[in-house]
């Protein structure tokens, strides 16, 4: 993969359902190696179906998500050999410690390599106490699964890294640590899509941020873009003329 | 990749609490129904060797074979009949034999301790048929929905997992994780058997092991049912009471139903709408003789001597062509009986396999020898008995029992100090069960049937899942 080519790229991306709702209209982006995208928007603005789009959970009724350069719906299986992901809440197997889920996950991905130090390396590095690793998860906080739902992104080593609403739930020590995270993994140079409500986080952290609104990708701006700009005001005023647009 | 996901399943399944805990039930359930088998067999014997013992006790003095009364005849205990139990409790276990007459089995189990009627017995057919299929239904109802509600699917599948592979793992491990540690209470039972001293022949020990493979194919039809019921829903709690009503329909109403439906569509007269024709035969035939006998006229009235011996004849052809008759109808009316029998039993079972539970019990019966073939065994060996009862009789005494006849005897001159009779020389009454093969070839369709929905209800839950949202 050469420098600079978009990991995720999103190319006239829409879904309509069989009842004729329709999920995502056109939405077009990329993004690079070494870069974080943060979608925003309400419920419902097409976020989850754009994850979902690229990890071939649902087939698009026109155009391509593509991951490295790979069309999701066309070869999933080598699409997804390409790409982490971490779900809105963690659950992971209850009845497993943090280790054996790393080990099953890790495995299913593809890596066989690891051992138990490289796991509990992992551990530590997402912020993990030391004690938790051999505890089944069935006692874990949400934050605990999330961290090692992170672990087990990290461990899969994809170049792109998927996120459906990461922060939502965590108290502010757990979402901080996690923004640091996602800086470490950015400047590994992994790719990040990531949805949020967390328009704070988001203008923390992220090097491009969008904005989606009934299933448009309405704006579309780098951080430097966003340098001086409150993102809050932004992302009212952006939803705020697009329903009066719709209007 | 495969064997990844096989071993993730049964690590789940195997460290889960709901595992833990039924695994516990299970071998308890299965040893003690193994331990009470043959503690019911080692009692049945006992109690059938007295039975014999008092039997021919009874005979001890006598010195006419002609005095011989109350000679019964006893159904063997049989091991596998304690271990499936059937309709063993339900039937006479003695006949009395008088070398004519119809035969009449008395002395059931829940007859003489009707307590047992209330709850039955603990046996492998009820560990199998309810509590082992209620496990398969909560060791399965969750594997797919209760993935997705713990949001492990989408994690999954965001892997380069293929879903055919997923599935068939999904199968194979809760099959395993299902039957390996079934097998370990089962394979104790067994040895349990062999310590408590129960003869069990080569034939009874693969019997056995049929019976053991066939409740494993039943607890997979609910095992792949739940699966199949898993993909098709979205939440495991819908999941989770469709499996229960399908449960309650399979094991409880199914199989009452479909007898009910089969008595309301056959009728089979009864016992004693037979009786009644037969009694009125029998009053109708005696008016017939008793107004020949007034008309009686012998040959010579001066020779009293001849005039009984005519009477005695006129009496003997009477009683001939009453018994001829009689039998006649009787065969008829048994006949019938039967055929209508046989009619509302096919249609009954037909109806009932499409109920796993039914099926299963249907051959696992079969297999022990404690299907409704029981009775009919017993009944063909207790006729087949009473024949060389007669035949023997008619050797001793120069009397046909079968025949019915009233013998008047006269005693003349010096009595002569009479032996006493060896009841060692009665013919030894033998119940034999259905050969393996015979049984095998019985029971094969049931065993094929449940293998059908096996496959079926995985074929079914393959397809549904290969179509199953992910999201």
């Amino acid at each position: 993969m050469e420098s600079g080519q978009p990991v995720f790229e999103a190319i006239g991306l829409t879904k309509k359902y069989e009842d004729e709702t329709l999920a995502l209209d056109h939405v077009s982006f990329s993004v690079r190696a070494g870069e974080i995208f943060a979608m925003l928007g309400g419920n419902g603005a097409g976020k989850t179906t754009t994850i979902n789009l690229f990890l071939n959970f649902i087939e698009p009724t026109e155009g391509e998500a593509r991951i490295n350069g790979i069309a999701s719906h066309k070869d999933p299986l080598t699409a997804k050999r390409n790409v982490a992901f971490v779900s809105e809440n963690v659950m992971l197997y209850p009845n497993f410690t943090a280790l054996q889920n790393l080990d099953y996950f890790s495995r299913l991905g593809g890596k066989t390599q690891y051992s138990k130090e490289n796991y509990h390396a992992v551990l530590r590095r997402v912020g993990l106490q030391e004690e938790a690793h051999t505890k089944r998860l069935r006692g874990f906080s949400k934050g605990m699964r999330q961290k090692c739902g992170i672990a087990i992104a990290i461990l899969k080593d994809a170049p792109a890294i998927l996120l459906d609403e990461p922060t939502s739930g965590l108290d502010p020590q757990a979402g901080f640590e996690f923004i640091e995270l996602l800086r470490s993994l950015r400047d590994d140079g992994k790719s990040i899509l990531m949805s949020t409500h967390d328009i704070f986080r988001a203008k923390e952290v992220a090097d491009v941020v969008g904005i989606m609104n009934r299933g448009k990708l309405i704006m579309q701006k780098h951080a430097a873009e966003l340098a001086g700009h409150d993102l809050e005001e932004l992302y009212m005023k952006y939803i705020a003329g697009h329903i009066r647009d719709a209007a | 990749m495969f064997r990844l996901l096989i071993e993730k399943e049964l690590r789940e399944i195997i460290g889960s609490t709901k595992f833990a805990v039924s695994f516990g039930v299970c071998s308890i359930l299965i040893l003690l129904a193994f331990y009470l088998g043959a503690a019911n067999y080692l009692a049945s014997v006992a109690q059938y060797n007295a039975a014999r013992a008092e039997n021919l006790r009874q005979l001890e003095g006598l010195t006419d074979w002609l005095a011989v009364r109350d000679y019964r005849i006893f159904l063997p205990p049989r091991p596998l009949t304690t271990l499936v139990s059937g309709i063993a409790n339900d039937v006479g276990r003695t006949i009395e034999i008088n070398g004519r007459g119809d035969l009449v089995a008395h002395d059931s189990r829940y007859g003489d301790e009707p307590i047992y009627a209330i709850f039955r017995f603990l046996d492998l057919d009820f560990v199998f048929q309810i509590v082992l299929s209620l496990f398969a239904i909560v060791f399965a109802y969750d594997s797919i929905n209760g993935e997705k509600e713990r949001g492990t699917l989408r994690l999954t599948f965001a892997n380069a997992v293929p879903k055919a592979h997923y599935i068939l793992a999904k199968l194979i491990g809760s099959y395993a994780a299902l039957a390996v540690p079934l097998l370990i209470p089962l394979a104790l039972g067994s040895l349990l058997l062999v310590v408590m001293g129960i003869p069990l022949s080569s034939n009874e020990w693969m019997r056995l092991g049929v019976i053991i493979a066939t409740g494993i194919a039943y607890v997979g039809v609910f095992l792949t049912l739940s699966i199949l019921l898993s993909s098709l829903t979205q939440r495991s709690s819908t999941s989770f009471l469709m499996l229960l009503v399908i449960w309650v329909m399979s094991v409880i109403i199914v199989p009452r139903g479909a007898v009910l439906l089969a008595g309301r569509a056959v009728s089979v007269p009864t016992i004693e709408e037979n009786n009644a024709k037969k009694g009125k035969l029998n009053a109708q035939l005696w008016r017939e003789d008793r107004e020949a006998m007034t008309k009686f006229q012998p040959s010579s009235s001066s020779d009293p001597q001849r005039m009984a011996s005519e009477f005695q004849k006129l009496m003997q052809e009477m009683a001939d062509k009453r018994d001829a008759r009689m039998k006649q109808l009787s065969d008829r009316l048994n006949e019938e009986r039967t055929n209508a029998q046989q009619v509302q039993r096919g249609l009954a079972f037909g109806i009932a396999r499409v109920s796993p539970a039914a099926t299963f019990a249907l051959a696992t019966t079969a297999l022990a020898g404690t299907s409704l073939d029981l009775e009919y065994l017993f009944r063909d060996a207790a006729l087949a008995y009473q024949q060389a009862y007669a035949g023997f009789m008619f050797k001793k005494t120069g009397v046909n029992l079968s025949r019915g006849m009233i013998i008047m005897r006269t005693e003349s001159g010096d009595p002569e100090k009479p032996k006493s009779i060896n009841a060692n020389e009665l013919p030894v009454f033998t119940y034999s069960e259905r050969g393996v093969s015979e049984v095998m070839q019985a029971v094969l369709p049931d065993i094929g049937l449940l293998l059908l929905y096996n496959v079926l209800f995985f074929a079914g839950a393959f397809v549904a899942f290969l179509r199953y949202d992910l999201r």
